[in-house]
This record gives structure tokens, C-alpha cells and sequence, in this order.
């Protein structure tokens, strides 16, 4: 190979700076000011995300988030999107595990306006009775979008066949059928009362602002919100172990969606820095090890990855990949070989210096927009990680080495207790999956 | 609205070359259009311009297979490369000192990518199509969707008639002589527009471009492009109803309009919106949340410049509504917005909705490279980047309407119904 022409000199990056304090109800809030910028994001996360709704009310989470922007006290449904819109705002509310997220983007003029309707929204929703009744039948119709959706089904499997019973990551976060449908109005009403608080919130703003002028605006909107919230429950992430193979049984299948993994690791783990980078050179770049072997050698995919899912408890560790149908055995053989490779074969220096490098300089990328800097604020908040957080980063990528790598793929990658998850034809798969003897099969129907 | 800053240059092989300066971008954008695409296949060659993308990461006498991207992750950057019917697009974004290293890869694969081509390579890279095709289409509920629309919107022979995608059987017989002739027609710098956003000098990028862009031979026998006509509109009402493994029906309706870079495609844009953007959007607000037949909403106007464009809409029915009573409630919202106009209070939220995403476009380098290469290739004119949320804006009540009337209407329309197949095939 020529050379590569050479690089000029680096400019300068860091992570913006930006200003964190509390206000007297306990909100925190963090502002970003970044210069030159039309556009403003805002963030308003809340302990109100799955880990903080009750078993039996699976769901509760999400749909309390989707109602709160079907309208407030004074504005009703329509009114209130057409208010926000009319301003060029659409206004997102959403639930994870660990938090619910309500925000917007919009052109630095109407900051203003922007944050008033949010503070109005969180405070004084509606919480209509027909508005949720919709939303829960919504979601309930989704439900059955997912079951034949070959990618969506798969992952609903595997976390299912991961956990054990009564682990709630053992299902969506958004809630199953059975919780979902006895959901009513007044449990929203009331996960709202007791969740959405300010003393666990943030609120994010990154982009166009004034920091004296926000910092007013939000007092304004957001000083005299008073109250409490439950918090989150401690998940204890168990699961049933044991290396098996589970095909969810979808006819006319012409390909097998794969989900391979076991437990992963915690946001706050450790090993989390070396995990990243081995999961990236494993499977999380185009150039990594899965991607390489199962699809530009072998043909078997569009693209095979793994991640880990780090949450406040152990998300799970997932290899995927949705491969023709001929070749399903082989391709989980191959697949399950380069987890053993992961572990036996220590990676070249050249190897390791590439996603390396990648996480390292990728950095600018990621924070290019309002929304990526505001986004890269998240996890700070909700975690409590040390504000030098991305300040440190790309120190903490380059002082993995390879000893440090092996070293976490041994303990992190561990094919001989993978549960083995797969949704495909099961009268095409099965008798080649018999025959490969991957662990104990067992052959269930799509629900 | 920021200014977009542009400066045109062109090289003596016919690269045309486009620069946006952003002095304060810690990242730079090298964004290449090649005026190729789908629509330029030949018969029994469907699929092949999308296949030709994945050969071009193939590897060149110079740089290995996979050196491409490595090359580029490894400088912290990102990269990419779609097929659509008009063209075909590679990006390259990174830290700015790494400009130079980009635009040495793409110049490179312009250059030199035959001699290293093999049957091994294509083999391996038609099969990683084929499952692209089956994880998109054949494996995904409502899958078929856009080749079936295209099927019937454009007639037989028309070079929308297929699918980008393309056909198994065609992606089967590709052959290495299809690359080397593909190559030598359409990947020549006189086919081709490249732009440079984001934090860099401007002279040092033209040197860098002369570099690397300078010796390679332009095609003198670019052929003509594909002849697109096609009569404004369907002239009847189609249907089809396609039995799916789906759980619930699915309508979608299309229609022939003018196409993208008309008054009339500015106006049908408007007309997408007010009736599928939002909350607030005439759909959502009306069958989703009033009368709470569809599950969902979507209205689109393809941003395609050959013959005639498509206007498309889709909406999903909620279990236990019927595809008949979900269209007949579609069709009067379109009808009415047809026969009355927007609102002004309708035209306020889309513009403004606009507003903001035309800033959130800007704000990424990687899209505004995009959008210039875009303008560069199919107008010439890479300066539509300034206008085009005026263009919008300055749309009102009665150009809506009178687009709609022209062509959203029995007259110009495919219905296709998915429905749940009765029993699995």
C-alpha cells in the first residue's frame, strides 16, 4: 500500500464547558452555552423511567411520558401541538430504564416560549382519560407490529429467554401486553404525581443562549415547581444461565434474525472503558472482527455487531445479526468462534491502535450538534458521573492496552453460557440446528 | 438563516468542485455525488448501481479491501455511501487535519479501483446485497412497499420502474465485466461533484483536489442520460392488494406530480407537511387522534428530478379497522385540504417547522455537504442551498391548492392495500 498522505496538525478540541447548579427545589440545571449556534436544545430528564414504576404496572413509564404531550390544563390536545408547533417546536417525551426524557430543539428565538409550554407541560399536564385510552390501545397495536417484525422479535426473545422470570429486563421497557392492558388513567395520574418532580431532575440546555437570561427563564418557569419524587427501585439483574438455543418459530422466514449474549456490565462497572473498546473491535465498527468475518468474508449478512447495554443494573451483552436462512447453523457457529477468538487471541497492536483511535477521534463528531452535546450531558445527570467526565475520555480510551482488553474479554465474553436466540423458519432451521448441537434446543412459536 | 458560504471550481478533467467554509468546524465533510443511479440500469440489470456502491469498498490497486473504512475510523471519522434512483452518494466525515487522507481514498477508488477487482469480491458482495434485500424487503412486514409503488407508478420500461434494490435474479447475474463497463462509463471526475464542508483553507484544499483529482481521465463518451418521459399523470385509478405477514392493514397511495426543483413540487412539499408533519398535521390530528382509525401517518414528495415524482402517503389501520373504512377517511382529509386550501394558521406551523429543521440541517457539516452536492448534481447549482426555506416558505394557500387539484385526485392514483394474510404462506 502508498502511504497514506499525512495528516496536518490537530485543532483543538475539547468538550464545551458548561455550568451546573441547583436551584432551591432541587432542580439541577446545566447550561451549555455554545457560541454561533441557531438552534437550542433542552432536555428534561426525570426519575420517572421504568425502574421507577412498579412491576405490575409495566408500561406505566412509557405511557405516562407519551400523555404529557397530549396537553395541558389550560391547552388540550390539538391546541397544545399546534401552540408548539406554530413556534416550529415538536415536543418529545419518552421513557428508558434509568429515566424519562421530555425536550425540544428549536431556533434560539423561542427559548422563551419553548421553555414555558415544557414547564407548563411537566407541571400541569392534562392527563386526559381519552388521550390515554388511545395511547395504551396504540401501544397494544404495537405490541402486535413487533411480533411480526423478525428484528423486533428476536430482541423481545432474547431479553425474555435472558432473564429470570420476575426480572423486569427480562421485557420491554415500554411494558407487556397483559401489564399494559389493565393500565387506566388514574395509574398514570398518579405514577405523574409521584415521579415527576424536581428534586431528582435535570434540565439540559445546549446551544444558543444567554446564561444570565436562561438561568432567569428557567427560575421563572421552573422555581416554585415543588415536590418529591419515589425514585427509582434497585433491578437485580439475575438470569436463568446456561448455554441453550431458543428458535422462535416464524414461517416463510428467509432469513434467521440472531441474537447472541449473556449478562453484560452496569454504567458504573470498572471494566467500562476497556468493554467499550472491546466491543467496538469485536463488533462495533464496520472493520470489527464479527462484521469482517461473517460479512465481508463470508456473505452471510448485511452486518453482524455486538454492544453491551450498561444501565444502572446489568443490561445484557447482544451479538446480532440477521443472516440467510441456508446458512443459520453456520452462522452461529462462526459467530460463537469469534466470541472464543475474543477470548483466546489477544489483539495486534495495529488492531487495537484502529478502535482506539476511533473513539478517540471521533469525539468532535459526536458533539457537532445541540442535541449531541445536550445528549453527551445525559448520562452526568442521570448517573452522577464527575463532571470531568468527557474532559478525561479520551484518556481513559488510550490507556487500554492489550492486557487490558484479553484481560476484559475473559471475564465479559463468555460463549459457553450464551443463550443462543434466533427468530426464523423452524422447518427450514431446526433439524440443522439439531444436528449442530449448539446446547439444548427448544423450538417455541412466535406469540 | 445563515448564509451558506460556496465557491464553485472546476477541474480541467470535468470535476466540479464545491467549497463551504465553516473556519470554526473542528471537522470537514468530503461528500462526492456521481450523477448515477438506479435509473440509469439496464434491462435485466436491476440492483446493479447499488451493488456497484458496495464493490467501490472493495479495495484498489493502492488500498486493500476494508482499508477504506479502517483508514478513516481510525482517523476518528465516519463514512458512508447510499444508491437512490438518480444517484449514488459517498461521505467522508472527520477531524479537519484529516482532510486530505479522505479525499486521497476517494480519489483513489475513482482512479484505480479495476485492477484490483475480482470474481471473489463481487461474489462475496452479491451476497451481502442479496441479504441487504432480504433483511429490507423480503423478510420485513410491508417490505415490498416502494418496489411495488414504483411497479405500477411508472410504466414498463420507464427507468423508475424498478426498484434500486433490484431483482434476486438480476443481483445473480451481475459480472465482473458489468463492473468494468459501469466503472468506465459513470465513474469518471466529468460525472461526478464534489464537495468539501466544514473547518479548512480553501487554497489548500484545491491543491489537495488537484492532487489527487487532477490526473484522472475524464469519460469523453458519457452516455446520454436515460430518456425519463412519462405522461404527467396515471390517467386512472389503480389498485392492488397485497396479502402480507402483517397483523395489520396498511394503506399506501401514490400519485405522479411534477418533480423536484418545480413550483408545483414546492408547493406539494407544503401539502406533505400540513398533512403528515406533526401532531398538529391534518392526518394525525384526524385519524390518529379524533376519529383513531390509524395507528400512524406518513406523507411524503420524493425529491427526484426524471419525468414525474411521486407523492406518497401511508397509513396504518388500528386493529379492528377496516382498510375500506381507514381510506374512505384518508381520502375525504385529502379531498378536503384539496378543495379548501391550507389554513393560514397551517401554513405558519409547517414554515416554522421548516424553519428549524432547515437550521438543524445546517448544523451538521456531513448534511450540509450533502445538500450542496445534491443541488450541484442534479441542478447545477449548488446556490439552491440558500433559497430553499424561502422557496418553501413563500408557498401559500392557493399554490397548494391548485397542486393538489392538479394531481392528487382519482385520476393519478395507486391505492395499495397490505392485508393480513389469511394463514402463513
Amino acid at each position: 500500500m502508498i502511504a497514506r498522505p499525512p495528516a496536518a496538525a490537530p485543532r483543538p478540541y475539547r468538550f464545551p464547558n458548561f455550568s451546573r447548579q441547583r436551584l432551591d427545589n432541587g432542580l439541577s440545571v446545566w447550561l451549555v452555552p455554545l457560541p454561533e449556534r441557531e438552534l437550542v436544545s433542552v432536555h428534561l430528564l426525570t426519575d420517572a423511567g421504568a425502574a421507577a414504576e412498579d412491576e405490575p404496572q409495566a408500561g406505566i413509564a412509557a405511557l405516562t411520558a407519551q400523555l404529557l404531550v397530549t396537553g395541558t390544563q389550560r391547552l388540550d390536545a390539538a391546541a397544545f401541538a399546534e401552540t408548539t408547533e406554530r413556534l416550529g417546536i415538536e415536543v418529545s417525551s419518552e421513557s428508558s430504564w434509568d429515566s424519562a426524557r421530555a425536550g425540544f430543539v428549536a431556533l434560539g428565538e423561542h427559548l422563551e416560549a419553548g421553555l414555558a409550554l415544557l414547564a407548563e407541560m411537566i407541571r400541569t399536564p392534562r392527563l386526559d382519560d381519552g388521550e390515554f385510552d388511545r395511547l395504551r390501545a396504540e401501544r397494544l397495536n404495537d405490541i402486535l407490529q413487533a411480533r411480526a417484525d423478525p428484528g423486533r422479535l428476536a430482541d423481545e426473545g432474547f431479553i425474555r429467554e435472558l432473564y429470570a422470570e420476575g426480572v423486569p429486563y427480562g421485557r420491554v421497557s415500554a411494558g407487556s401486553p397483559e401489564t399494559v392492558g389493565s393500565l387506566t388513567v388514574d395509574d398514570a395520574r398518579a405514577f405523574h404525581a409521584g415521579r415527576y418532580a424536581p428534586d431528582r431532575a435535570h434540565l439540559i440546555l445546549a446551544g444558543a443562549l444567554d446564561e444570565a437570561a436562561a438561568l432567569t427563564s428557567i427560575e421563572r418557569q421552573l422555581g416554585d415547581w415543588h415536590g418529591a419524587a419515589t425514585g427509582h427501585r434497585t433491578i437485580e439483574p439475575r438470569t436463568r444461565g446456561g448455554r441453550r438455543v431458543v428458535l422462535v418459530d416464524r414461517p416463510g422466514s428467509v432469513q434467521s434474525e440472531l441474537r447472541v449474549g449473556h449478562l453484560g456490565i452496569d454504567r458504573h462497572d470498572p471494566r467500562l472503558f476497556p468493554a467499550t473498546v472491546m466491543a467496538a473491535l469485536l463488533g462495533g465498527v464496520f472493520g470489527s472482527r464479527l462484521n469482517l468475518k461473517l460479512r465481508e468474508e463470508l456473505g452471510y449478512t448485511y452486518g453482524a455487531r455486538c454492544s453491551f447495554d450498561p444501565r444502572r443494573a446489568a443490561g445484557p451483552f447482544t451479538t446480532t445479526a440477521a443472516v440467510q436462512t441456508e446458512v443459520t447453523a453456520d452462522a452461529i457457529r462462526e459467530l460463537l468462534g469469534q466470541l472464543d477468538r475474543m477470548r483466546n487471541e489477544a489483539p495486534g497492536e495495529a488492531e487495537l491502535a484502529e478502535v482506539r483511535d476511533f473513539l478517540i477521534g471521533v469525539f468532535p463528531l459526536r458533539f457537532e450538534t445541540t442535541a449531541g452535546v445536550a445528549g453527551a450531558i445525559e448520562p452526568l445527570a442521570v448517573y452522577g458521573l464527575p463532571d470531568d467526565y468527557w474532559q478525561t475520555y479520551r484518556e481513559r480510551i488510550e490507556a487500554v492496552d492489550i492486557a487490558a482488553v484479553q484481560s476484559v474479554a475473559r471475564d465479559l465474553v463468555r460463549p459457553d453460557e450464551a443463550l443462543i436466540l434466533l427468530t426464523g423458519d423452524a422447518s427450514r432451521v431446526r433439524n440443522e440446528l439439531e444436528r449442530a448441537a449448539f446446547g439444548p434446543l427448544e423450538v417455541i412459536p412466535a406469540p | 438563516m445563515l448564509d451558506v458560504p460556496i465557491e464553485r471550481h472546476a477541474l480541467g478533467n470535468g470535476l466540479r468542485v464545491i467549497l463551504s467554509r465553516d473556519p470554526t468546524a473542528p471537522i470537514v465533510a468530503v461528500n462526492l455525488w456521481y450523477d448515477v443511479g438506479s435509473k440509469h440500469e439496464k434491462p435485466g440489470k436491476t440492483g446493479f448501481a447499488h451493488l456497484f456502491e458496495h464493490m467501490m469498498f472493495q479495495g484498489t490497486a493502492t488500498v486493500d479491501k476494508g482499508q477504506h473504512f479502517s483508514l478513516i475510523q481510525a482517523a476518528g471519522g465516519t463514512l458512508n455511501a447510499t444508491t437512490w434512483l438518480d444517484r449514488t452518494n459517498y461521505f467522508d466525515t472527520l477531524p479537519a487535519h484529516e482532510l486530505e487522507l479522505a479525499l486521497w481514498l476517494e480519489a483513489d477508488r475513482m482512479a484505480n479501483l479495476l485492477p484490483a477487482m475480482t470474481q471473489e469480491k463481487l461474489d462475496n458482495q452479491r451476497d451481502v446485497v442479496k441479504n441487504e434485500r432480504r433483511w429490507s424487503v423480503d423478510n420485513q412486514p410491508y417490505g415490498s412497499w416502494d418496489e411495488r409503488m414504483q411497479a405500477l407508478v411508472y410504466p414498463e420500461g420507464h427507468p423508475y420502474h424498478h426498484s434500486t434494490i433490484g431483482s434476486m435474479e438480476d443481483l445473480s447475474a451481475a459480472s465482473l465485466d458489468d463492473v468494468g463497463e459501469f466503472f468506465a462509463t459513470y465513474y469518471a471526475p466529468n460525472n461526478a461533484v464534489l464537495t468539501i464542508a466544514g473547518g479548512f483553507e480553501a487554497d489548500d484544499a484545491l491543491c489537495m483536489v488537484e492532487r489527487h483529482f487532477g490526473a484522472i481521465p475524464r469519460n469523453a463518451a458519457l452516455p446520454a442520460p436515460p430518456d425519463m418521459t412519462v405522461e404527467p399523470i396515471l390517467g386512472e385509478q389503480l389498485r392492488e392488494t397485497v396479502p402480507d405477514q402483517v397483523p395489520l392493514p396498511r394503506i399506501y397511495l401514490s400519485h405522479r406530480i411534477p418533480v423536484f426543483g418545480t413550483d408545483e413540487f414546492d408547493a406539494l412539499d407544503v401539502a406533505a407537511d400540513v398533512l403528515g408533519a406533526g401532531r398538529a398535521s391534518r392526518l394525525y390530528a384526524s385519524l390518529v387522534r379524533e376519529q383513531q382509525l390509524a395507528q400512524d401517518a406518513s406523507v411524503f414528495a420524493f425529491p427526484i428530478v426524471g419525468g414525474a415524482s411521486m407523492f406518497a402517503l401511508w397509513v396504518t389501520a388500528r386493529q379492528g379497522v377496516t382498510a375500506e373504512r381507514l381510506e374512505s377517511a384518508l381520502r375525504s382529509e385529502i379531498d378536503r385540504l384539496a378543495s379548501e386550501g391550507p389554513s393560514e394558521e397551517d401554513l405558519e406551523r409547517v414554515r416554522n417547522l421548516r424553519s428549524a429543521q432547515g437550521a438543524g440541517m445546517l448544523e451538521r457539516i456531513a448534511e450540509r455537504a450533502d445538500r450542496l452536492s445534491m443541488y450541484a448534481c442534479l441542478f447545477d447549482e449548488p446556490e439552491r442551498i440558500q433559497g430553499e426555506v424561502a422557496r418553501y416558505r413563500a408557498v401559500d394557500a392557493g399554490r397548494v391548492r391548485d397542486a393538489l387539484q392538479a394531481s392528487i385526485h382519482d385520476r393519478n392514483r395507486l391505492t395499495l392495500t397490505y392485508v393480513p394474510a389469511e394463514a402463513a404462506p
